[in-house]
């Protein structure tokens, strides 16, 4: 099996070369091509989602292999439960941005051909088991991105990717300091060895280290104050785009906070917990807040993610294992959702050619699918219960109150503000009186239909039935508090 | 055993007679004259200087003799290539072999004496010989195209560079300073004619004036410091520095100031040829006005045999005394300063060959780390960086002067759009500054690891921290070109690469990747190339 684990980095990655290699005159089989590419890894991530053995705690599909012995470091995979629902995530995401691409019209090749680089580097985040081999495939995710937002990004494309680039890569050099640090105390990158001998460093060192490696962390999430990168980067990217964005990037972060502070550096990841939970209120208040006044549809979800991310955060930082499951479901879910939301924004933007919200209004009249897909995406949001946000969310609070309690009451209270902003949005755009220039909106495409409707029906599965993803994270969430003593 | 000096330097007289032999190979060409007159009408002109018909009129009917010549210069530099591997077994059968000019080949004693241990040949000199005979081969294939832009004497050029990468493998061999100096000299003097090959071009000799004037400054500089060292020491052979280092060291003796002096002004003149901190300033100007060929070779090859140059006496002999701390702190400080005054330089530049300047100048603050962190795995480190950053900047130049060859210019904003007409070019230029910038997959990330590992391994911290901030600003206008080739807007004709250009462009593309996927085999060979150097611990 660790084979088939193995293919879902090489079938993207060659994917993106067949892609890159056809010539110029077969452009318009590339998005048929990508599509193949990303359903067979698609496939792949669910034969490892149904193959993968709940209520064992541990790595499962493991593959070793060696790759620079001279500099310690070797290809290590292996999935978790904390890992495993992020690839079968990436799997999908990716088939549907495929699938929500097909505005792209110039540079068709170029575009398919980075979507798939850049799915093959965001699956070798969450497979690699070994520092240096998870540090390149976080830093080629970069690449294509860049290429993504600059090229087929909006008019302030420039600033929004170099900006991301810059940013992403000043923490992730701090991470890349971490991790030498951790080799020179440890002798070796693998994080399965790593895991039994890190946590016997001291404490002092412990923190130092985790503090290098979390800014590069916080810096991806975002949490509050490094966030400013996203909402440029979001509003700028294509929809796609976007949606791989918000949907897989930002766990990168949240993942790497579950990974390396409890499993590796307990002690240092303890010391600063309290100042992740209060950074993690922070930004659940400030992005709903921010995400109230903005005027600007994709400006509002942008925002939103960063006040999803912070539950996530807080779920981590309180280290329990309700706390730590309820992140992990948080974190898939907010990927549905999000997802959910970018492509429904897409929507709206390409009947529009404008995200201004008072540029609808009323929309539920003249296109009933497409409103009442942003209603369930916005009460999913809300953390209505039926929906998978709710479920997240509640295991997060219930979860981090004995750690953390007057962070807890206050995410809490921000619920209300979320709810505000949603159904504020929903009141501007789907109901009361139709907008004049909005009275030929045609509705939901059967294209749009086959990217929206599976991210919705999983939206609903996991909140009727939290069992199907709960089940899977669970035994390594249990573990893993363990280990913090919770 | 003046068979055994010939066998032991035959790389580098094969090297100096296959530069001869293109001169000679020159007169008898029938079609040189009839070339000659007919090229003189277009010659003289420089970069940026004049219309582009010639260049494009290159591009299709290339005279065949002109690129034989390069391609039998390339095939000289591979023959010696080969004579080097053959050589290799002396270097492994022991682990360092000194040739002394007085009898034997073998260790020389611990009296030796002036000329004793001018010559060494160990797995150090063997992979940076190799180093730089792959650096000039790809240097005279580069040239063939952008030739004829400035100069109708193609053959003297070619000699000019292949001389010029003699020195550079005596700089690797050499064992002892007056010897040092010597083949400084051979690798230096070539490059003076080569910047001022241009003549018509008042740039081109406006910066070979530089360079001449800083050039005999340095080695003034740096000839004065030997002196104080042979004068305190009484030897120049650095294997017995160290030693008589180590003595001192061992009876806690002090360093007296004049052979502390003698070192730092040794050190001028490895600045110097590495643009390293404080004597990179020559490095912008001069990299702009010579003719591009030229600078690729000089931004590589020169920069090499400063290293070359500093790497041995610093393992042999620096590291060996008890104020290693010390020694180790002043090439700290070397490397954050020609990071830090590389990288802000290079920020605000239009010019891409000032800006490769620049980042050549925080690229020497780079492999400066290694050699700060004074040991085994910082040397290694070093080499291995060496031979990324030699791949990624000739990738990067091989477009620019394929760019220069097509459009007369340098300007970054010129590159804007380069990615439709040009997709192959784009692309390779875009890896060249992506792996210069240190990212993942390509060579540069792998090298920058190593070296930020090896120096944290060494406790050197804050230069890593230092290290780690450069290369954000390094990214910062990295991408600046990169968005000008793939997102900006701009003309539509296409940027024409010559075959030669081509085969180099191709080499270091593979060459960037394969060391960035599988850096195994070249990381073991710098492993060994300094274990060599440190045999002494």
């Amino acid at each position: 099996m660790g084979w088939v684990l193995a293919s879902t980095i090489i079938i993207p990655l060659l994917g993106s070369a067949v892609i890159a290699l056809i010539p110029e005159a077969g452009s318009r089989f590339a998005r048929t091509l990508a599509l193949i590419f990303s359903a067979l890894t698609f496939g792949a991530s669910t034969v490892l989602w149904v193959q993968f053995g709940r209520g064992v705690p541990g790595m499962q599909f493991e593959l070793i292999a060696e790759w620079v012995p001279a500099l310690g470091t070797s290809i290590h995979l292996g999935v978790d439960g904390i890992s495993m629902p992020m690839v079968f995530l990436t799997g999908l995401l990716s088939l549907l941005a495929v699938i929500a691409s097909g505005s792209i019209k110039h540079r068709v090749k170029r575009y398919f051909a980075l979507l798939l680089l850049l799915e093959a580097s965001l699956m070798g985040v969450f497979v690699s088991l070994d520092l240096i081999l998870f540090y390149v495939f976080w830093e080629v995710v970069l690449i294509p991105m860049f290429f993504l937002i600059s090229v087929w990004g909006g008019p302030n494309r420039q600033y929004a990717s170099v900006k991301f680039f810059v940013y992403t890569m000043a923490g992730s050099l701090a991470m890349l300091g971490g991790f030498i640090a951790l080799f020179l105390h440890s002798g070796t990158f693998d994080l399965a060895v790593l895991a039994t001998i890190a946590p016997s460093i001291g404490p002092a060192l412990q923190t130092g280290i985790f503090l290098a490696i979390a800014f590069g962390l916080a810096i991806k999430v975002p949490m509050f104050p490094f966030h400013t990168w996203l909402p440029d980067a979001h509003v700028e990217a294509p929809t796609a785009v976007s949606v791989l964005l918000a949907g897989v990037l930002l766990k990168m972060g949240s993942y790497g906070f579950v990974r390396f502070g409890p499993q590796m550096l307990p002690s240092g990841f303890l010391a600063i917990a309290p100042v992740i939970a209060v950074l993690a209120v922070i930004s659940i208040i400030y992005g709903a807040a921010v995400a109230l006044k903005q005027s600007d549809l994709k400006k509002l979800v942008a925002y939103s993610s960063v006040s999803h991310m912070g539950y996530v955060m807080l779920g981590i930082a309180a280290g329990t294992s309700t706390g730590l499951t309820g992140a992990n479901v948080q974190m898939f879910s907010h990927g549905l959702i999000a997802g959910m939301a970018f492509l429904l924004v897409g929507c709206f933007y390409e009947r529009a050619h404008t995200r201004e919200i008072s540029a609808f209004g009323g929309t539920v009249k003249i296109a009933p699918v497409l409103s009442g897909a942003l209603v369930l995406m916005a009460f999913a949001s809300l953390g209505l219960p039926g929906g998978s946000g709710f479920i997240g969310e509640f295991m997060i609070l219930v979860g981090s109150f004995e750690s953390f309690p007057v962070p807890t009451i206050l995410a809490a209270a921000a619920v209300a503000l979320t709810a505000g902003y949603l159904l504020w949005m929903l009141r501007r755009v789907v109901f009361g009186p139709l907008n004049p220039k909005r009275k030929t909106m045609p509705d939901m495409t059967h294209t749009e239909a086959t990217s929206i409707f599976p991210l919705a029906a999983a939206v609903v599965v996991i909140g009727v039935l939290p069992s199907t993803l709960v089940g899977v994270i669970q035994a390594s969430a249990v573990q893993i508090a363990a280990l913090l003593g919770r | 055993m003046t068979g055994l000096y010939l066998k032991i330097l035959s790389p580098e007289i094969i090297v100096a007679l296959t530069g001869a032999l293109i001169l000679i190979a020159d007169l008898f060409d029938p079609a040189a004259s009839g070339r000659k007159t007919a090229a003189g009408s277009t010659a003289g002109e420089a970069d940026g200087a004049a219309g582009r018909t010639d260049g494009s009129a290159d591009g299709n009917a290339r005279p065949a003799p002109r690129s034989a010549l390069a391609w039998l210069g390339v095939a000289g530099l591979a023959v010696a290539a080969v004579a080097v591997a053959l050589l290799h077994k002396y270097a492994d059968s022991y682990s360092s072999v000194r040739i002394c000019f007085g009898s034997r080949l073998g260790p020389c004693p611990l009296n030796a004496t002036f000329l004793d241990g001018a010559l060494v040949l160990d797995e150090f000199a063997v992979y940076l010989k190799y180093v730089f005979l792959a650096v000039g081969a790809l240097a005279l294939l580069l040239s063939v195209n952008a030739l004829p832009r400035f100069t109708r004497h193609t053959a003297e050029y070619y000699a000019l560079v292949i001389w010029c990468t003699a020195g550079n493998m005596l700089l690797a061999s050499a064992g002892e300073l007056f010897t040092a100096f010597l083949a400084l000299q051979l690798s230096s003097l070539p490059l003076i004619v080569l910047i001022a090959f241009a003549k018509r071009d008042p740039r081109s000799t406006e910066a070979a004036m530089k360079y001449l004037l800083l050039v005999l400054v340095a080695t003034a500089v740096m000839l004065y410091g030997i002196t104080l060292i042979y004068g305190s020491l009484g030897t120049s052979t650095i294997a017995e520095i160290g030693n008589m280092l180590a003595e001192k060291a061992a009876s806690h003796e002090p360093l007296s100031a004049a052979l502390t002096i003698g070192f730092l002004m040794f050190l001028a003149g490895f600045a110097f040829k590495a643009t390293a901190f404080p004597f990179h300033w020559w490095a912008p100007d001069v990299y702009s006005g010579a003719p591009s060929p030229v600078t690729a070779f000089l931004s590589v090859g020169s920069k090499f045999a400063g290293f070359a140059l500093v790497m041995r006496i610093a393992a042999a002999a620096f590291f060996a005394s008890h104020a290693s701390a010390d020694w180790s702190l002043i090439f700290g400080i070397l490397a954050a300063a020609s990071m830090i005054f590389g990288n802000l330089g290079a920020i605000k530049q239009t010019n891409i060959k000032r800006m490769l300047a620049y980042s050549g100048i925080a690229q020497a603050g780079y492999l400066l780390v290694g050699i700060a962190a004074a040991s085994t795995g910082g040397t290694s480190a070093t080499l291995f960086y060496i031979v990324a950053y030699g791949l990624a900047n000739l990738l990067a130049f091989s477009v620019v002067i394929a760019l220069i060859n097509t459009r007369k210019s340098a300007e970054i904003s010129d590159y804007a759009g380069m990615s439709r007409h040009s997709p192959l070019a784009a692309f390779c230029l875009t890896v060249a500054l992506l792996s210069l910038g240190g990212l993942p997959m390509m060579a540069g990330f792998m090298a920058k690891f190593y070296v930020f590992l090896s120096a944290a391994e060494s406790g050197l911290i804050w230069l890593v921290v230092i290290g780690v901030i450069n290369s954000v600003i390094a990214i910062y206008y990295y991408l600046q070109v990169v968005w000008q080739i793939y997102v900006a807007e701009g003309s539509d004709s296409q940027v024409c690469v010559g075959r030669p250009d081509a085969v180099a462009m191709a080499l270091c593309a593979v060459g960037v990747f394969a060391i960035g996927l599988f850096p195994e085999p070249a990381l073991r060979a710098a492993e060994r190339a300094a274990l060599a150097l440190f045999s002494w611990w």
